[in-house]
């Protein structure tokens, strides 16, 4: 059992490396990392049903691994790092299908190596391997931009790794320092996060670290002023690094703020709250107005993306517990949401080789199911109830209103910015009549249509119950708030 | 009982959910209009029958004992526990019975209407899913479920109003419903939140709401009541958020007639009867709403008068009653509110539907002056359509009548006189317009004939002859305030008339009607013209007021260049061109530093060796040191 | 016996050759005569320091190093021929491709 979350981390690694040593066929890659992605999935299961909601922190594991500056393998799983990697264990399975056809091996090798990074980051206890998993998940993201992607695709793949490269650089400074004030303080050096937690500084030493930390995070986002990366790595991307990065790594952001930022700073981020609850909130009006012009189905989406994680983010600072709850739904939910929407892009780029919008039109007419699906995703996305962004955009919305009324009025314009965009988005892709490269559109194949409905009943059961998910990581949200504010007073 | 009352819900949306899988599998069209309108017929009608089973069930017990049915826990997070509970009290039960009813003979008519379309089942899965989310609506428990509904009836009517999706026009109107009606919700939304912050730890269903909201301050309940208006605003059309309801009519006409006659649009009076209690406290919030609606009322009548689309004159008179409802309202005559909102079901969609079959006959004809004399090609459509008419200008005995009577009173006994003279001068003009679409189509002209006129189905005659029946019955259920009685809504109490005055009011409203008519007859009773834009007050009239072009002008403009803004400024300029200084003396570093390397052997091995020097005598220094 | 500071000097002499000609001379071939002759010169260099100290072991070592030259002058000829098929040229200067310029595609 105790291994479990290893073989989970460690076996898409293992797979590339095997497959790469014996430089197997296309066919047997395909089947063979559809097979350990599946496995992944299972072990993923079995992990949440061994898993208790009211633990904590879970499947621990801690190793000596550079044993002199005390760094070590610690990996652990609570119930909102079990989500996400809940998220990512089911996502992998149909991203690889959806790329079933694709014959560049590159792709089965990079996303394998993605998987490992991103489960990585998320099951890391100890900071020096947290960061080392951090920046391991943007190489493949790198290179597949870079070999694979569209338009300007080496520019704008030296974009979003130099920014955000930038940021962790200052996230790995203050990492060090925190080391080497645990050595100087303690007596012994130490990465792990329970022990950093413990430590003491003064206001101003703190406030430096938790900015280098938040900077990092904030462009992982991206919140509002460090998005420029955003737009044109979607657009650049093939579709399967478009899905996993607005689907898993941007919610990364906010993941590595809860555990990180919140569990080593407290009272440090108070000072920035102010802040980045106006930059989210300006992200959130911003975002969704800068949507409405663009011309490129990623792009739309991209920015659509921008909004909602403003949201989360936002949710996460007001710090209490509707806003909280509100804004881990939405990670989940939206995570659903926009991997469907960015696979059915993917769809389409396949059968027409163009996303611009001003090319697109009258699908609904020849392809009914590729229509239902789009929209339903689109509409989930826009929070309509029945799925499960309403019921996270309420809590949200709720919660903003406990905070204060203003930021509630903008946190609720939310409910208009996804409109002004995706209804006429939805017209121009879907609707009025066919154009030259929609003509011959084709409707969805059975194997899309099973890709595409987990998504749908898994965003339909959050919509309608929400409690089944709710209560499920309940406990420790409020444990972590109560710890939280405890630190505040 | 109480599974009864859920599965009043849960049925519509489970036929929904089979017939669009079904559409959707179907791609072949194999299978058979039958099908599809055997399993949308099933569900509006079984509904209807537990509909009546309950209504007995309700008259039978004392009216503020409610049914309840709880299914599950929706959400708890912290004091947030909303509970997807129903609850059915003589309020929620005359909206049951009337959705349920009007739904089922709509359905009927829709069968017929659609026959021919390729998208049938889709329109019955649509159709279906809208009395599953409209019924949400008025059996919630709590406002939050209610907000569910709420949001549902208009994604369901955004999906409608879109349906003939190849029109782009058509999908403009159904994405300006939406959008507009989104306006509405944000109001809501904030209403509601602002309220639950308010009541924390007091419960949030609307029984504990009405205990709640003693403590609260009396500033506090006028903003959550004026925002919850907003929201009906915009889900009811009226001042300002009016605009999308005229262009819904791009939608089938049994859509016009079920959803933006008869149930969807009354959303918002039942939202405000409702949460009577709340503005029974905020009483000048309430003449806030009653103004509004006057306002609405005469601005629609005006604009319906200019009209030439058989629809749109209908939708514009929607906006009008609409208007009405809310005078009644706003003023806390609840009951008469919602005994309007039940007779202008019954008469407002057999127009609708009158209409419909008007345009079908005609393929789809919707300009009325293209018509005329059809009194002796489509007589029971005709005689159907008057009944209507009549009601809607309360006509006695006419169901309208008995309704619109009992509202314009009201504003005369509570002294709000502005209002009922706004009222009157309203029903003057919907006599007015009413007849002189009763004239346009079936009088003038009186030689024209129609040799390729469609012959109509007995599922589309069928359904006008119910609802005429009703609508020249129904109105005898308010004689001596009896609806309002049995409905037990929280009046506000209103000062008795007398006698002498009751009567004297009571003849008085029919008279402004005839005098309407005859203005009507008299103008286009044989040979009727168009109005021409020949004066400016006119052109007022005929373009609406320039609402839209005003919208047009002040939201989609702006927000369209200050995306572009966003885009190619503050993007592309200042903050890539920020970034750009950053990285930009590094550039300037690689270019300088990018000629050393050119390429030639030659240079490299001289860089090789020069270093290998170095580093010789550089060791040979070291070693001398030591 | 002579003193090893003139085999040094020889040496040091047919390395500065070696070093000029790499430097100034642009046929591959020259070019590839010059490194030649300043290995030859190391060699000499390890053979004289052997025999003043006494050791065989940089004697063994200068040997390998003739050895390896060997095979270093097949696969560097080889290399010459395999360029002048595809450029038509043994002129160093001819051959650019690790410049920076070329790498705009």
């Amino acid at each position: 059992m105790q291994h479990l979350l290893s073989m989970i981390l460690f076996l898409p690694l293992l797979v590339a490396f095997t497959m790469g040593i014996f430089r197997v066929s296309i066919e047997t890659l395909r089947m063979v990392t559809f097979g350990s992605s599946l496995m992944v999935l299972l072990f993923a299961v079995v992990v949440t049903s061994y898993f208790n909601v009211e633990g904590g922190m879970q499947f621990v594991h801690n190793s000596s691994w550079i044993s002199h500056y005390g760094i070590n393998y610690s990996i652990g799983l609570d119930a909102i790092s079990l989500l996400l990697l809940l998220l990512i264990a089911l996502l992998m399975p149909l991203i690889f299908l959806a790329i079933w056809e694709e014959q560049r091996k590159g792709y089965f090798y990079n996303l394998l190596l993605l998987q490992a990074g991103i489960s990585g980051v998320i099951m890391a206890q100890d900071l020096i391997l947290f960061y080392l998993f951090w920046e391991s998940m943007l190489l493949p993201i790198f290179i597949m931009i870079g070999s694979y992607g569209y338009g300007m695709r080496h520019f704008n793949a030296m974009k979003i790794i130099i920014m955000t490269v930038f940021g962790s650089m200052s996230m790995l400074l203050a990492i060090i320092y925190l080391g080497y004030t645990h050595y100087t303080t303690v007596g012994f050096w130490s990465f792990e996060l329970s022990n950093l937690a413990q430590l003491a500084f003064d206001s101003k030493t703190s406030i430096l670290l938790a900015g280098a930390f938040l900077l990092a995070f904030a462009i992982k986002i991206p919140l509002f002023g460090f998005h420029t990366w955003m737009a044109p790595a979607y657009s650049s991307s093939p579709t399967a690094i478009v899905v996993v990065l607005s689907a898993i790594m941007a919610k990364l952001g906010v993941y590595g703020l809860y555990r990180f930022g919140f569990t080593l700073f407290e009272i440090p981020l108070g000072f920035y709250t102010p802040y980045v609850i106006l930059l989210c909130l300006i992200g959130i009006v911003f975002y969704s107005i800068h949507a409405i012009m663009q011309r490129d189905l990623k792009r739309i989406f991209a920015f659509s993306s921008g909004a909602h994680l403003s949201l989360i983010t936002l949710g996460l600072f007001m710090t209490n517990i509707y806003a909280w709850s509100g804004g881990l739904y939405l990670l989940a939910t939206h995570a659903i949401a926009s991997a469907g929407i960015f696979l059915m892009i993917g769809m389409l780029g396949r059968r027409t080789q163009n996303i611009q919008i001003a090319h697109l039109g009258g699908i609904a007419s020849i392809a009914p199911r590729f229509a239902f699906f789009f929209a339903f995703f689109a509409l989930a996305i826009t929070g309509v109830p029945g799925t499960g962004g309403f019921v996270a955009e309420l809590l949200i919305i709720v919660g903003a209103f406990k905070y204060h009324f203003w930021v509630g009025v903008v946190a609720a314009m939310t409910m208009l910015g996804a409109i002004l965009f995706i209804f006429w988005t939805l017209q121009r892709t879907l609707f009025g009549t066919t154009q030259e490269v929609t003509k011959h559109f084709g409707d969805l194949s059975a194997i899309e249509i099973g890709i595409l409905t987990p998504l749908v009943i898994i965003l339909l059961i959050t919509g309608i119950f929400p409690s089944l998910l709710l209560d499920f990581f309940d406990a420790s949200l409020s444990t972590n708030l109560e710890a939280f504010q405890g630190g505040v007073k | 009982m109480e599974a009864l009352l859920s599965l009043i819900v849960i049925l519509p949306f489970l036929s929904a959910t089979i017939l669009g899988i079904s559409y959707l599998i179907d791609s072949k069209k194999n299978l058979s209009n039958t099908y599809y309108a055997t399993i949308a017929l099933t569900t509006p009608a079984i509904v209807t029958l537990l509909s009546f089973v309950l209504a007995f069930e309700i008259s039978t017990m004392p009216h503020d004992t409610p049914l309840y049915a709880h299914l599950f826990d929706w959400i708890k997070v912290g004091q947030f526990h909303i509970e997807m509970r129903f609850m059915l009290d003589r309020l929620s039960m005359i909206m049951v019975g009337l959705v349920s009813f009007v739904g089922t003979l709509i359905h009927i008519y829709a069968v017929g209407y659609m026959q021919d379309d390729e998208g049938f089942g889709k329109f019955f899965a649509y159709f279906n899913f809208f009395l599953g989310s409209m019924l949400l609506l008025v059996v919630a428990s709590n406002p939050i479920i209610m907000f569910i509904g709420w949001e549902l009836v208009g994604l369901a009517s955004y999906l409608l109003i879109g349906f003939y999706h190849k029109v782009s026009s058509n999908i403009t109107a159904a994405n300006k419903a939406f959008i507009v009606n989104r306006v509405g919700d944000f109001g809501f939304i904030i209403a509601l939140s602002v309220l639950f912050i308010a009541l924390e730890g007091k419960g949030f269903d609307f029984e504990a709401i009405k205990e709640g909201i003693e403590g609260l301050s009396s500033s506090t309940l006028s903003f959550v009541g004026a925002l919850l208006f907003v929201g009906a605003m915009g889900k009811s059309a009226q001042i300002p958020l009016y605009v999308w309801l005229p262009d819904a009519m791009a939608g089938p006409t049994p859509v016009s007639a079920l959803i933006h006659a008869a149930t969807m649009v009354t959303a918002g009076v039942y939202m405000v009867a409702r949460f009577g209690f709340l503005y029974n406290e905020i009483p000048h919030i309430g003449e806030f709403i009653a103004y509004i609606g006057a306002f609405s009322a005469l601005m629609a009548a005006l604009m319906a008068s200019f009209e030439r689309d058989i629809k749109k004159i209908l939708a514009y008179s929607t906006m009008s009653q609409l208007g009405y409802m809310f005078i009644a309202v706003g003023l806390g005559a609840y009951g008469a509110g919602i005994f309007h909102l039940f007779t202008h079901a019954f008469f407002k969609a057999l127009l609708f539907m009158g209409a419909g079959a008007v345009i079908i006959a005609l393929h789809h004809e919707q300009d009325i002056f293209k018509m005329g004399n059809l009194r002796t090609f489509l007589p029971k459509t005709f005689i159907t359509m008057l009944i209507a008419t009549l009601a809607i200008t309360s006509i006695p005995p006419f169901a309208g009548f008995f309704s619109k009577e009992a509202i314009i009173n009201h504003a005369f006994l509570t002294q709000h006189y502005t209002l009922w003279i706004i009222a009157i001068t309203t029903a003057f003009l919907t006599a007015y317009y009413m007849f002189r679409l009763i004239f346009v189509v079936f009088f003038a002209h009186s030689t024209k004939t129609y040799p390729h006129l469609i012959p109509l189905g007995k599922m589309i005659i069928y359904p006008l002859i119910v609802l005429a029946i009703g609508s020249a019955t129904v109105g005898f259920l308010g004689i001596g305030h009896g609806f309002a009685h049995f409905v037990a809504l929280p009046d506000r109490a209103t000062p008795a008339p007398t006698h002498l005055l009751e009567y004297g009011l009571m003849a008085f409203n029919p008279l402004i009607a005839v005098g309407g008519i005859a203005l009507a007859y008299r103008l286009f009773g044989t040979n009727p013209k168009p109005s021409k834009a020949n004066i400016p007050i006119k052109a007022l009239f005929i373009h609406k007021f320039y609402v839209d072009a005003l919208y047009d002008r002040l939201f989609v403009s702006t927000l369209r260049s200050l995306s572009l803004f966003f885009d190619r400024v503050v993007d592309a300029k200042i903050i890539d061109g920020f970034l750009g200084l950053l990285t930009g003396g590094y550039r300037h570093l690689g270019v300088k530093l990018v000629s050393l390397q050119n390429g030639t052997v030659k240079t490299y091995a001289t860089y090789i060796i020069f270093s290998v020097s170095l580093m010789s005598i550089a060791l040979i220094y070291i070693l001398e040191a030591q | 016996m002579l003193s090893p500071d003139a085999f040094l000097f020889v040496a040091v002499v047919i390395f500065a050759i070696g070093l000029i000609g790499l430097m100034l001379r642009r046929s591959l071939f020259v070019v590839y005569l010059s490194i030649e002759l300043m290995l030859s010169s190391v060699n000499l260099i390890l053979a004289t320091f052997s025999r003043v100290h006494g050791e065989m072991g940089g004697g063994v070592v200068s040997l390998l190093m003739i050895a390896v030259i060997a095979a270093e002058a097949a696969i560097f000829l080889a290399l010459i021929i395999y360029i002048y098929r595809i450029t038509k040229s043994v002129d160093s200067q001819s051959i650019t491709q690790l410049t920076h310029k070329r790498d705009e595609a």
